[in-house]
Formats: structure tokens, C-alpha cells, sequence
């Protein structure tokens, strides 16, 4: 469904909907694009880390000195290098350990002339240690007897939450059904395609540059200057390409202070990257969440209420993961229309990895829940289950409970396009009628949806950003924009709307890489806002320099700026396309004028949207979106094997920008929920990462991306610029729970603990064989941990 | 990181200074495709000789040969190369299956079938097929200024994980494997949802000759249920000589469980192994039958 | 602790390069570190990825874990060395024009692996596409616009309308 242009001859054709080059594609296809990774500074160090390997232990003893005398070391830290540099969002983190709480504390850092003598050096640090008892659940974490992790959080306890409206009890006893699981969304970790790497370099006048891959820039000097006792105002913080971040780079992480800490000490600049096995050990994780979730409803297909009680494994320190439910209380009490909510959380300290944010944050794992339960509500109730997902659906202009004003809602057009296109409901009752019929193989469908911010989240003070744009003699544009380019396209997103609002070629744009001594502010890349955020300040930029332009025109040459817009780099008439000036001319008679102007704007865009506040109850984005995934699967009853034929996608996107990028967003991120969903698993045992490498621990190969039809809904979002709404996260968060849904459609098998791995489905579908044919009553059958 | 104690490189293109080498003080480190070798001495799983010793070069030692009655394959034929060999596809495509499924491109076009056998994995997708071929190794030496040769049965090569029968002298020149008599049929089941980069979970390969409705000189081999690659004898004495109908191939599943000695790692459970070994025998047989 | 060195010559991009080189040193390594070639990247090191993956006498391989002195009279090709000063070639233009580029950072191994899936390959099916690189991994794109990309060159080549550029 485009939303182009008048019919009108002259017309102009709109970049709006088109499918647009990433700008930086060709230099990546190349081999030319120098990453992060790729990074060398002229006499820069190699840094490398030592971990404690051990989960929970004293340190009694480190000697560094036969390290420090190896030749060709600069530098070797340890944690009394790094004692009251207190960071993290509870400050319960240092860049260099005093105790070791987790496999992957940093006890010590070697700066060396060359990776192999760093690593050399690290075998030579002595380190002894008194292992102490480990807490690896946080069941065990929160019992009155369990180890201490932290001196200053007693019991373990960390952050919680609750939310609550209406009357649960009255709720309940109003219902007709209830479904009563819990579910245990799984550790997953972000694989980047590049490691972590961070080079850190001190001036004369002890300022720190810092080249991360933080998503952060803003926000990340003032999270990293406490780990270094510095100023914010003091740390530079510079960009280069990255190879991936998906909400890894979202908070400041040891190695990052520990590069510092070794420039610092050795007035050299320092690079610190992580093999692929010490990138699967020490970066955060996705949080793993147990949560005891209940949704009812009356017999007519009516939801009554949802509560969800969620118990949180911390992991040793306190990053972005034990936060999600702040957004786990949102998918609680906004997906679908729910009356009556209850929510609470609780985080416990353990000796295990600890988790970040991950695309998807909190509500991948909500999801997980929420949508298998509507699967199981939806056989239980006098209505067609499609019937039942509409009826509960919200529509435009309603409120959740916690006050998110749906103000475009497509939730009903996606669940019947959806619906529709894959002919769910009569495949449904198909699939589900054939599961006792003889045959190894047993086809299913399952469908899922959610609602995810599609307009920001005003979890800090501000979710605003700022945007500089000039137009230069030759009618060549410069953006500096507070936005980060991760992958995710918003280079492209970015040229394109500068493209539009000033008629200039692509190729005329140009966007700075993102450098906090130039570029303005920018909360950062998360809650799938940076199309939304930047779109909208990109746009207010571009039409302030065109209002310039056309102001300057009408100076220059008498026509009326209201009747002059600009298109294929001139000035025209709107009324009939004429051209009146070539744009750069126009430039360059403004410029050298009697009263000279250069077209040099800046804007600062804050959305429309309420703090979160501690209550929970506030419209915290600028916008919502939902999506609906159907997926088709084959399942292999004796293997266990799940193969995904097909997924038919149909999300809300507002409006689409830029086609391909959007397209490609999508695809990614099903891709990394189908991982979540089938195969990718991190086995921690005792605090232990068993499977640190790619062998072991499974990401979707191509051979397993099922095809993908996509239907872009249009709601035309009138916050988001040209109406279009964030988009990246829902693709993630929704496809695990429909091959779930799916999975029991073809076997009347339900999986409570993801991944849905061949294994586990074999042998649940054994147990419920065993069951079935066993003389007693059928029991309740949970899906089997590996 | 191990210390790096090579002293000397050699690439030679001819067998015996390889050989030589192999015989000199403090041993050689032999390279072929690097896929193994790399990432375990990269690990510090496995240290380095005096001597890295490159065997890539050495005339004659790779492509696949059909002598009449036996085919041979020299060491250093690339899993490629046995992927894409005209004459494995027509004599022997249980072989050229597992080929089919082994890791990725990049690694097949590397990894060589003399390097893979040498590197032992309970899970080494070429053995089972090699096995139920009835494949030897050449193992060669150098003994009173000559080339000494002599050939060992597969299915008595492995002895554990990673250690093989080939002293630290000899290098696996050859795998050969007598010529199929007519009506021998094979078929090759690893398991996965990915259809090749996987370490097997379980991997069972069948060989026999069918002949009106009875199975003779039947071969089963399995992966990844034991500590080397084996010849799963319980199911070939289910099998032999029997009529493939159903009784025989519940009873050829049954004695599965007897062979397969699967143990419970990071990958998959020992429960999960048995089952899916059942599962495959099961399959391959039905296949087999039903063609 | 040096590991003995040795000396290779070997044929680099269309040119003769000579260098010494540590006997356990990687290709990934030397041409990264030693040659200043960064378009092929480490993400794993282990041959799983396939991120570093190059061509070596017209076959495609893990630079990581190909041994540096086995580049010794060979010829090897790394992504640097396929676009003309021109233009790039079809596959990297492909790349660009199916989106099947987001972060990039897997895309050198991709393409690199892709060119042989186009040449000679009529009948190119998006099975045989996606099982071409299942040793190459991305974290981005989900695969689709990367196999569009590759099956759109292939269908070119095999209607003989073939782009320009070095091969």
C-alpha cells in the first residue's frame, strides 16, 4: 500500500516507500570499510585480560611481577589499579576485581607490543585463590543460607518491580478458564559478527579518546567516567564501523575502562579485542527470566485479566537485563486488551553471566508466554480462535492500563491479514484433527503477535535528538546527526529524507560518522526508535534549511517562498514544475550577497512522550506498533526436528522509508528469533559457559531461513516522520512463540523452555506417547529440559 | 597458547623425505589441510614437534584411483574432491553422502580424507561409510633406506578419542577399499537440522547387498555412540542373512541399543543418541527395503 | 619464543608477493597484520563463520585455518582484490543493490564464497544458494537478501549477459 504522491503530471517522484542504497554498501562489499576491528593507531599496545575461570572465590594473592618484567610488556593491572571506580547502573561493578564473582571477572590486564606477548604475559601472573560455595539459580540466590555475593546487597536482592490495576481476585473468580505456566526464556547471547573491541587513547592534556562500539555515545560518557574517576566532559567518544551490536553496546562493560586504565598507565594508545570464545564468556548475555504467568477469561472468548509473577536471574552484576520488566509489564498489561493486570519482578545476585539489553528486551521473553497462553485459551472458549485474538484485539485510539495510548492501532488489520494470506484458521483445525493420525511427519501452524514501542521509550530524562545540517556552495549537504549507524540502516533512512526534503541526489549526502566532540545529542540506539527519533529530526532539520532557501529565493528573485519548493537540485515552482534557479547557484548568490548566509541549521528533537516514573503508568513512547507472525512448520516426530516452511509476517509499520532497509530488518531479526526459538542455547552449568563457540552454540545457518512473506501495514503514524513507527524488535520477539504455537498444533506438544531443539521435541513427544498410552489420567504435561 | 617448539618447516613433493622426517629426533607435526591441526594447537589441546611437516605437496598422494578390484584414495584427497569424484558417485555413494554433509565448502575444499581419519573423532563423518565399505589404511615408513607399507583394517584404526594405531613414524598414505560386488547398496544418516555444519550427533552408515528380499555381507557403522566410529556387530548379526522384513528390522533397531554405547555431552544426551541411532537404523533399512 | 620463519612467494590479487612468515602463522593473520589487507575479518578463528574465508587456486577456504607457508606458490585471492579501479564487481554491485549489506562485517566471506556459486551453474536453485554458503554466518540480514543477490548474478551469468569486471 504506497502512500505516493498526487496524480498530478508534475508530481514530483517520492523516495518514500522506494528501495534506497545503504550508503556505506559499497565500500563493506569491497573489503575497504575499516571496522573497529580493523583499527591501527601508529604505536598502539595489544591488551588482553585474564579471567578468573571460576565463578565465586577470594582472591588471596596476585603477583604480576615476572608479567611486568616480560619484554615488550608496558603495563599489567589488577584490581587494586582499579579500587573505588565504582560504575554500572548500581554501581556494584569495576573494571578490574577485587573478588571474583563470575567466570568472566577481570583479575588482571596486560598493555603489550604485540598480542602473542600479551598473552604470554597473562601466564605469567600468579593468582591464588580460595574458591568459594557458588550460587547458580536464583531460587538458590534468594534463600535465607546463600553465599553472599555482594557486601552491600544483602539476601542477594536485587532490582524488582510490580505493577498493578483492577481487582485480581474479582478477575479471577469472574473467569471461566485459566491458563496457569511458567515459562523459562533461556540465556542467548548476541554474536556479533565483529568482537568486542575498544581502543582508548589519553592527550597531553589527560582527555580520553575512546573508539567504541558503544550504541550509546552520550549517555556512555557519563556511564564510563565513574569507571575511570574522570569527568564526562573529559572522554571523547568516537564511532567507527561496527560489525553488528543489537543492544550488546548499550552500557559500559570492563574492557572497555580497562583499555583506558592501560593507556592511562602507559601514555600509549591501547587496543583491547576479544577472541570469539572470550566474546561468548564476557559479553552480556540476553536475560534469562522464570516467569509464573496466568491469563484468563470468560467462556465467550473475553480476557479477564493477566498476571505475571517473574523471578530474575541478576547474574553477578546489575546491567540492563534485570531492567526489562520495565518492558515485560507492557506486553503484561498491553497485549491485547486486558482488564485486570498484575506484575511483579524480582532480580536475585547469582555467580552466573550477567545480562544486557538484547533486541526484543524483556519482551521476547513476555511474549514468549503471553502468546502461547492466548494459543491455549484460544481452544478453550466457544468462539473460532482467530475470533478470539480479534475480539480481544485493541483498536485505535485505546489505552492500556499503564496508560500507552495506542493512538494508530493495526493489531485487528494484522491479524486478518495474517490470517488471511496464510489461510490459518482452516489449517489450524486441519493440522490439529490429523495429530493422532499415523504419519512421521506432522505439519502445524501457529500464530503470534505483540506490541512493542514503536516511538522511543522515555526511560531517561530526555529521548530527544539533535541534528546539524549545512548546504554548501555546491549545493552538497552535510548531516550531523546525533544517530548512530550500527548496521541497522539508518545511514540510509537519514540520506533518504534528506534527499526528499531538499531534491538532491543521494550521492550528494553526506552523514558523519558519530563523534561526541562534534555530533550532537543522541540517546542511542534501543527500543527501536532511531527511525522514529532521527527521522523526525532529520526532517525538521531539512525543512528548516529548505525554509532558508526558499526564504533566500524569494529575497533574491522576487518569487513567493510559499510558491517555490525544491526537486532534482533546483528551486521550482509547486504549480508547474518550472525551474527557477539551479540550487546551488542559489546558494552562492546567498552566500555572496550583500548580507551573506550559509545555510547552517540545527534542531533538537525531543518526542512527545511521558517520562516512565516510578509508577509505571505513563504514555512512555511516542508510538506503538504490533505484528502477527504465522509460521508453518514440518515437524519430524522421530527426530524431533522442526523445520520452518514458511512465515507470513504482517506488521505495522506506520509508513514504510526505506523499503529494502526495512525489509532487511525484518528478515534479520527473524532470523535472530528463530535462533532464540530452535537453536541457540547457552549451557551455564555451575557458572560454567559449556558451548563458548560456534560449533556448539547454533545460530540459524542460511540453509535454515525459511521463506518470509511480508505484509507491510501502513497505519500512518501521525508522530512518526512521514507516519512511519519503529520496526526492528518486533520481528524478533514474535516468531519464537508462533513456532511454539505451531509445534502443538502439529502434536498437541507444548514447549515451556525455549530452544525448541530436536532433542527436546523428541522427547517430549516419547513422554506423551508414554503418557497416553500409560492407564492413568492425563497429567500435565510440561515440555522436557535438555 | 603452547610454545611454539618447531624448529624446522618442510613442504617436500616427494614421499620419502616425508618420511625421513618422520624418523628424524623429536618427530614432525603433520600438515595437510590445516583444519584440525589449526584449531587444536590455536586451543593448546595439542602441542607442536620439532618439525611441521607439509605433506600437501607431495606427488601422487591425492586423487582417487579405481585399480579394477580396489579403489584407492590417496591421503590427501580433499573431502571435496571425494564429494565430487565421478567414480565414487558411481562405485561407492555412501562415501560421497557423507561428503555431501561434511561441515562447509570452505572446509571440504581443505580438510583431507587422510587427515580426518588421523584426527580420530568419535563423531568423523567419513568413517562410518568407510567402514561399511570394509576400507584399510595404508600407513607407510621409512625402515633400512626404503618405504615400508602395510595396511590395517579401519574398524581396528581408531583406539580412542584422537588416538589412532598409526605410530608416530608412519603416516596414512592411502585408504582403500575393495570394489563393491553388484547389487551392494549403501546408505549414509546424520542427524541435524542443518544439512551439513554440524558436529554429527549421530551418524550411522549401512552397506549390503540385497538379494531377492535377504541381506548378505551386511556392514553397519556408527558415529558418535562410542568413543571411536564402529562396526555395530549386534545389528549386523540382526541383519545377516535374514529376509528384510519387518520382524528383522525391529529386531536389527533392538540390537542398535547394544552397540551404541552414547554418552551425554554438551551436545546431545545419551538418551537422545540411542534414540535417534534406533531411529536411523530404522530409516536406512526401511529405505533400503522399499527401493 | 619465535616460531622458525620461512619464506613464501606466492601470487596475491593478480600480483607477486614475497614475504617471511612465523611457520604457524594463519593466512587470516598475515593478511591482516602483514599485508594490511583488513577486508577479510576474524569472527571466530575456528573455521566455523566463515568470515575469512579467501580463494586459494580457485577453491574457497577458511583463511584461519590455512597454515600462512601453504600460500607458497599458490594463488590466492582476497575481496580487496575484486573490483576493478572502475567498478565493483557484479557480486559486490549485487550486494549493494539487494540490501544484502547491514553491518558488512560478513560480507567479504559471503561474497568471496558466493563466486563460485555463480559460474557455470545453470539451474542455480535457492537450495543449492543457501547450501553454497552454509558455512558462512550472519548476524543481520536473516540470509534472504544475500541469496537474492547471489541467484539474481547467477541468473545473469547463465543468460550470458554477464556484468563487466575482473573475475
Amino acid at each position: 500500500m504506497d502512500k505516493t504522491a498526487t496524480a498530478s503530471p508534475n508530481a514530483p517522484k517520492t523516495l518514500i516507500g522506494q528501495r534506497v542504497k545503504k550508503p556505506d554498501a559499497p565500500d563493506k562489499a569491497a573489503g575497504k570499510t575499516r571496522y573497529i576491528n580493523d583499527m591501527v593507531l601508529p604505536q598502539m599496545l595489544t591488551a588482553k585480560v585474564l579471567f578468573a575461570r571460576r565463578p565465586h572465590a577470594r582472591i588471596v594473592r596476585i603477583d604480576t611481577t615476572a608479567a611486568a618484567k616480560l619484554p615488550g610488556v608496558h603495563a599489567v593491572l589488577t584490581g587494586a589499579d582499579a579500587a573505588g571506580l565504582h560504575f554500572g547502573f548500581v554501581r556494584d561493578n569495576v573494571p578490574l576485581k577485587d573478588k571474583v564473582r563470575c567466570e568472566h571477572d577481570a583479575i588482571a590486564a596486560v598493555a603489550a607490543e604485540t598480542e602473542e606477548i600479551a598473552q604470554q604475559a597473562l601466564a605469567l601472573i600468579e593468582v591464588e585463590y580460595e574458591d568459594l560455595p557458588g550460587v547458580f539459580t536464583p531460587e538458590d540466590g534468594a534463600r535465607e543460607d546463600a553465599p553472599q555475593i555482594h557486601d552491600n546487597f544483602p539476601g542477594n536482592r536485587s532490582l524488582h518491580f510490580a505493577f498493578k490495576h483492577g481487582d485480581l481476585a474479582a478477575a479471577e473468580a469472574a473467569s471461566d478458564v485459566i491458563v496457569d505456566n511458567v515459562f523459562r526464556p533461556h540465556y542467548v547471547t548476541h554474536c556479533c559478527m565483529g568482537t568486542s573491541c575498544a581502543i582508548a587513547d589519553f592527550d597531553h592534556k589527560g582527555k580520553l579518546t575512546i573508539w567504541t562500539q558503544t550504541q550509546y555515545p552520550y549517555n556512555y560518557k557519563m556511564d564510563l567516567a565513574p569507571a575511570l574517576g574522570m569527568h564526562p566532559g573529559d572522554i571523547r567518544v568516537i564511532q567507527p564501523p561496527v560489525g553488528g551490536a543489537f543492544g550488546s553496546k548499550l552500557d559500559v562493560y570492563p574492557y572497555e575502562p580497562i583499555a583506558a586504565l592501560l593507556a592511562k598507565k602507559t601514555g600509549r594508545p591501547v587496543k583491547l579485542t576479544y577472541t570469539r570464545e572470550e566474546e561468548f564468556r564476557a559479553s552480556p548475555t540476553r536475560q534469562s527470566a522464570i516467569i509464573h504467568m496466568r491469563t484468563g477469561c470468560t467462556r465467550d472468548g473475553t480476557l479477564t485479566f493477566r498476571s505475571a509473577d517473574v523471578l530474575l536471574d541478576n547474574g553477578a552484576y546489575t546491567s540492563w537485563g534485570p531492567t526489562i520488566p520495565v518492558i515485560m509489564m507492557r506486553t503484561t498489561s498491553g497485549h491485547y486488551r486486558v482488564p485486570v493486570v498484575d506484575f511483579k519482578a524480582q532480580a536475585i545476585y547469582t555467580n552466573n553471566p550477567y545480562a544486557g539489553s538484547f533486541r526484543g528486551y524483556g519482551n521476547v521473553q513476555t511474549t514468549w508466554a503471553t502468546a502461547q497462553q492466548m494459543d491455549m485459551l484460544a481452544d478453550q472458549v466457544d468462539i473460532e480462535p482467530l475470533a478470539f485474538h480479534l475480539k480481544n484485539a485493541q483498536l485505535s485510539g485505546e489505552t492500556t492500563p499503564q496508560k500507552s495510548f495506542l493512538r494508530e492501532c493495526a493489531l485487528v488489520e494484522c491479524l486478518q491479514t495474517a490470517a488471511a494470506a496464510s489461510d490459518y484458521s482452516r489449517k489450524r483445525k486441519e493440522y490439529a484433527a490429523l495429530r493422532d493420525a499415523p504419519g512421521r511427519y506432522k505439519k502445524g501452524i501457529g500464530l503470534a503477535s505483540s506490541i512493542h514501542n514503536a516511538g522511543g521509550a522515555k526511560i531517561h530524562k530526555s529521548d530527544g535528538i539533535g541534528t546539524i545540517l549545512k548546504v554548501d556552495d555546491y549545493a552538497r549537504v552535510t548531516v550531523i546527526s546525533g544517530a548512530s549507524e550500527i548496521g541497522q540502516g539508518i545511514d540510509a533512512v537519514i540520506t533518504l529524507i534528506v534527499a526528499e526534503e531538499l531534491g538532491v541526489p543521494l550521492e550528494h549526502i553526506t552523514l558523519v560518522n558519530n563523534d561526541s566532540d562534534i555530533a550532537p545529542w543522541d540517546v542511542g540506539v534501543h527500543a527501536s526508535r532511531t527511525t522514529f527519533i532521527a527521522g523526525n529530526g532529520t526532517r525538521r532539520a531539512a525543512r528548516k534549511a529548505k525554509a532558508q532557501i526558499l526564504a533566500g529565493a524569494e529575497k533574491l528573485l522576487g518569487e513567493p517562498a510559499a510558491d517555490l519548493t525544491l526537486r532534482e537540485g533546483a528551486v521550482v515552482r509547486v504549480q508547474d514544475g518550472k525551474e527557477i534557479i539551479k540550487l546551488e547557484r542559489l546558494l552562492r548568490q546567498m552566500h555572496f550577497q550583500a548580507e551573506p548566509e550559509l545555510v547552517m541549521v540545527t534542531d533538537y528533537y525531543e518526542p512527545k512522550s511521558e517520562p516512565e516514573g516510578a509508577a509505571h503508568s505513563s504514555d512512555h513512547s511516542a508510538a506503538y506498533a504490533h505484528a502477527v507472525h504465522i509460521a508453518e512448520i514440518t515437524v519430524d516426530t522421530l527426530t524431533g526436528e522442526i523445520k520452518v516452511d514458511k512465515v507470513t509476517v504482517a506488521q505495522d509499520v506506520g509508513r514504510v522509508i526505506n523499503r529494502m532497509g526495512l525489509e532487511g530488518q525484518i528478515e534479520g531479526g527473524l532470523a535472530i528469533g528463530l535462533g532464540y526459538a530452535l537453536s541457540e542455547d547457552m549451557r551455564i552449568e555451575q557458572g560454567h559457559l559449556r558451548n563458548a563457540c560456534f560449533r556448539d552454540y547454533k545460530l540459524i545457518t542460511a540453509p535454515e531461513m525459511p521463506p518470509v512473506e511480508m505484509h507491510l501495514i501502513e497505519s500512518d503514524c501521525a508522530e512518526g516522520p512521514y507516519g512511519a513507527k519503529g520496526i526492528s524488535e518486533l520481528p524478533t520477539i514474535v516468531i519464537a512463540p508462533a513456532i511454539a504455537n505451531a509445534l502443538t498444533n502439529a502434536t498437541g506438544v507444548r514447549i515451556f523452555t525455549p530452544p525448541m531443539t530436536p532433542e527436546k521435541v523428541a522427547r517430549a513427544i516419547v513422554e506423551q506417547r508414554r503418557q497416553a498410552s500409560a492407564p492413568q489420567a492425563a497429567a500435565q504435561l510440561e515440555g522436557a529440559t535438555a | 597458547m603452547t610454545t611454539q617448539a618447531i624448529e624446522r618447516y618442510l613442504a617436500p613433493t616427494q614421499l620419502e623425505p616425508a618420511l625421513v622426517a618422520l624418523t628424524q629426533p623429536g618427530g614432525a607435526t603433520v600438515l595437510a589441510g590445516g583444519t584440525d591441526l589449526a584449531p587444536q594447537t590455536e586451543a593448546g589441546v595439542r602441542a607442536y614437534r620439532a618439525a611441521l611437516l607439509n605433506i600437501r605437496r607431495i606427488e601422487g598422494l591425492a586423487g582417487i584411483t579405481d585399480t579394477g578390484n580396489e579403489i584407492r584414495i590417496g591421503a590427501t584427497t580433499t573431502i571435496t574432491e571425494v564429494r565430487r569424484s565421478p567414480v565414487l558417485a558411481e562405485i561407492a555413494p555412501v562415501l560421497v553422502a557423507a561428503a555431501e554433509r561434511f561441515a562447509s565448502d570452505q572446509i571440504r575444499n581443505a580438510a583431507t580424507l587422510g587427515g580426518n581419519l588421523c584426527n580420530a573423532s568419535p563423531a568423523g563423518d567419513m568413517s562410518p561409510p568407510l567402514l561399511v565399505l570394509d576400507a584399510e589404511v595404508e600407513l607407510s615408513r621409512w625402515r633400512d633406506e626404503a618405504v615400508h607399507t602395510r595396511r590395517v583394517p579401519l574398524a581396528q584404526f581408531f583406539l580412542a578419542p584422537g588416538k589412532t594405531v598409526r605410530e608416530p613414524e608412519e603416516l596414512l598414505t592411502a585408504v582403500v577399499f575393495p570394489r563393491p560386488g553388484a547389487g551392494f547398496t549403501g546408505r549414509f544418516r546424520k542427524a541435524g537440522p542443518r544439512p551439513a555444519l554440524e558436529i554429527s550427533t549421530v551418524s550411522v552408515a549401512l552397506g549390503a547387498r540385497l538379494q531377492a528380499g535377504v541381506l548378505h555381507e551386511v556392514r553397519v557403522a556408527m558415529g558418535s555412540v562410542a568413543p571411536t566410529p564402529l562396526r555395530a556387530r549386534h545389528v549386523e548379526r540382526a541383519l545377516e542373512g535374514r529376509a528384510l522384513d519387518a520382524a528383522t528390522i525391529a529386531a536389527a533397531v533392538e540390537a542398535a541399543g547394544e552397540d551404541a554405547r552414547p554418552i551425554d555431552d554438551v551436545r546431545a544426551s545419551a538418551w537422545y543418541r540411542g534414540h535417534l541411532v534406533r531411529v536411523f537404523v530404522e530409516e536406512v533399512l526401511n529405505d533400503v527395503r522399499g527401493n | 619464543m619465535m616460531s622458525v620463519e620461512t619464506e613464501i612467494r606466492f601470487m596475491l590479487n593478480g600480483r607477486e608477493v614475497a614475504l617471511t612468515v612465523p611457520v604457524t602463522m594463519k593466512t587470516l593473520a598475515m593478511l591482516r597484520e602483514r599485508l594490511d589487507l583488513t577486508g577479510t575479518k576474524y569472527a571466530c578463528g575456528e573455521g566455523e563463520c566463515g568470515a575469512c574465508t579467501i580463494e586459494v587456486d580457485g577453491r574457497t577456504v577458511n583463511s584461519c585455518l590455512m597454515y600462512a607457508v601453504d600460500c607458497d606458490g599458490r594463488q590466492v585471492t582476497t575481496i580487496e582484490g575484486l573490483r576493478t579501479p572502475q567498478a565493483l564487481h557484479p557480486l559486490q554491485q549485487a550486494f549493494v543493490d539487494h540490501g544484502a549489506v547491514q553491518c558488512g562485517y560478513c560480507t567479504p566471506g559471503m561474497i568471496m564464497q558466493a563466486r563460485h556459486l555463480i559460474e557455470n551453474r545453470p539451474g542455480l536453485t535457492r537450495e543449492d544458494v543457501q547450501r553454497g554458503l552454509e558455512g558462512n554466518l550472519c548476524r543481520c540480514t536473516g540470509y534472504t537478501k544475500v541469496l537474492d543477490a547471489v541467484q539474481d548474478v547467477a541468473a545473469q551469468r547463465a543468460a550470458g549477459c554477464a556484468g563487466a569486471g575482473a573475475d
